[in-house]
């Protein structure tokens, strides 16, 4: 039998970019230890993401990283699980990432129900390119691409992927590590399209409310409200006091989570090539005519 | 007696034209005839003009044909909407339904008006045959058949199949248009009869268009996977493949875009597997950027893509070759992609095998440029022996070089680095778009980025030998030469015979391999030549302006080209040849 694996096993030799207190080391952290606790060697594990300060993250991790293009992670993750489905296929990026430049992929990645784990790490500006507003800035934010304060509501990434109809939905931060830790292994666990929206303060860039130490007095875990997880309505109702309250826990997860799209595709191949297979030297053979 | 016959049918949407072409088309295959038909329409869904042509010969046909032998008009004003898609002169028999009334004199310009006008009560012979006038067209096969020799067994063999699980009812009625058709011919035969040789023997073909080659090519060459988005004219190949692939173990995304669909097909090479994509400009215009992403992640990828009429919309229905700029061209950064075109249905098949091949040794996206012609038109094939085809599987690391520490981008002599995928042990690595070293570490080194860049084009130098991936006929030191691709090429193919009849001092190359610039080849084409043609459906003259870019092209070599849905006609191309060879004296 092997030895178990532990954090340290998912830890890349590459030192990250990021700025020192940024929330993504908090991120990081608990997913080594996320993946040491689910227990799939690293080489099992593809790991994508778009662009941005978040999406470095592959490259810290030992899995097979693919650090892609902005905003398309999902769609690669897709390819990459229905080529392979006995991988586990985990995605990351920010906000931006996630919900402006690639926020066409979401709701087919959720309908679709590919069983990928889907972390954001949302922290309401774009860090990478210094600074600029984000899809979840909040209304009036005063930033160098909105010097007189944002005009524009931000999107709600939790009632978004609710409404979409994702199985699992959570929200963390690295001011709770054992809870961000718990919440990251059971997406992790969960067999189907999971999201945890990760509030990863901009160290640089972010607000003052925004910081780990804000956080840590605002945070509400959603279990000491009495939340029933399996509640979508309920979890619908509490998702709307995005970006006012910091609701961390399991907003909702499907108690009986229907079939995957990779568990589908799966099956259908093996019904249609039960019996005699053809060869594929012989796929002319339906074009000839007597 | 004659051997050829090129007939252009033309209608409204409901006429049921190409229900009629279809017909002949498998009549003439059933009978040993190599055959041919376009089809073209207007971009409406349903209604609007239709049209299509059949060519069929004793001979292998090698494009739908110039001035139509026959031309059928249901109505005047469809048949004029198709301008010199279906091009008629004085020896075109030109055959109208009745009502229409007389053709209008400016119907044929530059040409003279055919000498021989038929007017036939089409739609009057169907009802009081088969008690419908829809089959009318029926009744212009009947005619076809008693007028030209079209057999009437394999008439009568194509309308069985046709309609046969439609009722005994509807068979017999078309019977009855077919044999009324006949009747109708012989009551009223042509001034200048024309039989049509028969084939000599009856073999075995296959009938299908470029697209459904395509796809089985994709399949035999093993892959696995294709992600894309509908869009006409490439949907053919998704739609094939979304049935046939689960059966061989693969999978088909119809993903929520173009970026999503080519996205999928990345990630899936990544993961291991054979991947594919088709799309057709638009989309071309969409996937640019995940095809840069493939590139420098150097992962192998086809992209089909199915020219039509541009920019932007364009029209989405018929052929145009003006998109190999865009397949060499649009990236950022310094990026080598092959683009490869077929220029048959038939060889849509070897050239799909080699870009898979191309894409697998060399871990890069390849091009197809296909184009509507060739991807919607149905001609006879004779069977292919796949057996002659090699297929390529992407190189592994030995489980030396795993052990030994992967490098997913260790400097090779070849360029050419093993490439592992997840669920390899030890051959975890970081695949990104960003700059990299030899690991696979994202980096911003420019001395690492020009070894990178360096490494990227030297794994492709290969193909600048590749002389196989060209057509060459004729004497080498002809002073004269024809270069075209695509569907372009068979005209170019069936005017270099006949200018060779004529003892034109003319050589052919049809180049498969588009880009990169082969130069050797080019080079030791051009060696003799001092006057010739680039023969290609684009405004700009898009072959003739990238050889310019790499060559120092003879300087008598001058673009042939015009805009697309206006196929050129041999015999155009011969006498701007003969003009050329005059100059030459």
């Amino acid at each position: 039998m092997k030895d178990l694996l532990t954090p340290n096993d998912y830890k890349s030799p590459l030192k990250p970019i990021w700025c020192p207190g940024c929330g993504d080391y908090g991120v990081l952290q608990a997913l080594y230890r996320a993946l040491s606790a689910v227990g799939r060697p690293p080489h099992e594990i593809a790991f994508i993401s778009g662009i941005g300060c978040s999406s470095r993250i592959p490259g810290y991790a030992t899995a097979y990283g693919f650090n892609t293009v902005h905003g398309r992670a999902l769609p690669i993750a897709q390819g990459v699980k229905l080529a392979n489905p006995d991988l586990l296929v985990i995605v990351a990026g920010g906000d931006g990432d996630g919900f402006s430049i690639g926020g066409g992929h979401v709701p087919h990645a959720i309908r679709r129900n590919v069983d990928l784990t889907y972390l954001v790490m949302d922290n309401q500006v774009y860090g990478l390119t210094k600074g600029q507003l984000s899809p979840t800035s909040p209304r009036g934010l005063k930033t160098v691409t909105s010097p007189m304060g944002s005009l524009e509501q931000p999107i709600n990434p939790l009632l978004t992927v609710l409404a979409y109809g994702a199985g699992f939905v959570a929200q963390a931060t690295p001011a709770d590590m054992p809870g961000m830790t718990a919440l990251v292994e059971e997406a992790i666990r969960y067999p189907g399209f999971s999201y945890v929206n990760i509030q990863s303060p901009c160290i640089t860039f972010g607000e003052e409310e925004q910081q780990l130490k804000a956080h840590k007095g605002r945070m509400k875990p959603l279990a000491s409200l009495g939340h029933d997880p399996s509640d979508q309505l309920a979890a619908l109702d509490l998702a709307r006091a995005y970006g006012t309250e910091l609701y961390t826990g399991v907003f909702y997860r499907d108690p009986s989570p229907p079939p995957t799209y990779d568990a589908l595709v799966r099956q259908r191949q093996a019904e249609l090539q039960r019996g005699e297979r053809r060869p594929r030297s012989r796929v002319l053979d339906d074009f000839l005519k007597p | 007696m004659i051997e050829d016959l090129v007939v252009g049918l033309a209608g409204s949407g409901g006429d049921g034209v190409v229900s009629a072409g279809e017909s002949l088309l498998a009549a003439a295959s059933s009978q040993g005839f190599h055959a041919l038909m376009t089809k073209s329409f207007g971009s409406q869904i349903r209604g609007g003009e239709s049209s299509c042509r059949v060519r069929l010969s004793t001979r292998k046909v090698l494009n739908p044909g110039g001035i139509l032998d026959v031309a059928v008009a249901l109505n005047w004003e469809d048949f004029r909407r198709f301008g010199a898609e279906l091009p008629i002169g004085p020896e075109t028999v030109l055959i109208h339904e009745a009502k229409a009334g007389p053709p209008p004199p400016d119907l044929a310009p530059p040409q003279k008006m055919p000498r021989e006008v038929i007017s036939v009560p089409l739609a009057e012979l169907a009802k009081s045959a088969a008690g419908t006038d829809r089959a009318k067209t029926t009744v212009v096969l009947g005619a076809l058949s008693g007028w030209f020799g079209v057999p009437r067994e394999a008439l009568e063999r194509g309308l069985q199949k046709k309609f046969a699980r439609k009722g005994e009812g509807l068979l017999e009625a078309n019977r009855k248009a077919l044999a009324s058709g006949i009747s109708f011919a012989t009551e009223h035969p042509l001034a200048a009869p024309r039989e049509l040789a028969q084939p000599a023997a009856v073999s075995p073909k296959m009938l299908c268009d470029g697209n459904e080659m395509c796809a089985a090519a994709a399949i035999f060459s093993g892959c696995e996977f294709f992600g894309g988005y509908p869009i006409t004219p490439s949907t053919e190949v998704m739609q094939i493949l979304s049935r046939e692939l689960p059966r061989y173990g693969g999978v088909v995304l119809q993903a929520e875009d173009e970026i999503s669909g080519v996205g999928a097909t990345v990630g899936a090479s990544f993961a291991g597997k054979k991947s594919m994509t088709a799309t057709s400009g638009p989309g071309m215009s969409l996937k640019t950027e995940m095809l840069g992403l493939a590139s420098i992640a150097e992962l192998p990828l086809v992209l089909l893509n199915v020219q039509r009429g541009g920019p932007s919309t364009g029209i989405p229905t018929k052929p145009e070759q003006a998109d190999l700029f865009q397949a060499a061209f649009s990236a950022h950064g310094d990026v080598l992609r092959p683009v490869l075109a077929p220029t048959t249905v038939e060889d849509t098949f070897g050239v799909t095998v080699e870009a898979f091949n191309l894409a697998e040794r060399y871990q890069t996206p390849v091009v197809i440029l296909s184009d509507q012609e060739i991807a919607q038109r149905k001609e006879t094939v004779d069977p292919i022996d796949v057996s002659r085809f090699e297929v390529v599987e992407r190189v592994r690391p030995t489980p030396e070089q795993l052990a030994g520490g992967y490098q997913r981008f260790a400097a090779t002599p070849s360029g050419v680095s093993p490439l592992t995928h997840p669920g390899m042990e030890g051959g975890n690595y970081l695949a990104a778009g960003i700059e990299h070293d030899l690991k696979g570490a994202p980096t911003a080194s420019g001395a690492i980025h020009a070894a990178m860049n360096e490494k990227r084009f030297r794994k492709l130098a290969p193909l600048q030998e590749r002389s196989d991936l060209f057509e060459g006929l004729g004497p080498p030191d002809a002073p004269l030469a024809l270069v075209s691709w695509g569907s372009s090429a068979g005209v170019a193919r069936e005017a270099f015979l006949l200018a060779r009849l004529r003892e034109l001092p003319v050589k052919l190359l049809i180049p498969t391999l588009l880009y990169p610039v082969a130069e050797p080849v080019y080079r030791a084409f051009f060696a003799s030549v001092r006057a010739g043609l680039v023969l290609e459906l684009s405004h700009q003259g898009q072959l003739y302006r990238v050889l310019r870019m790499f060559l120092d092209l003879p300087a008598g070599m001058k673009s042939f080209a015009r805009s697309g849905a206006q196929p050129f006609r041999a015999d155009e191309v011969v006498e701007q040849l003969r003009s050329l060879a005059e100059g030459l004296r």
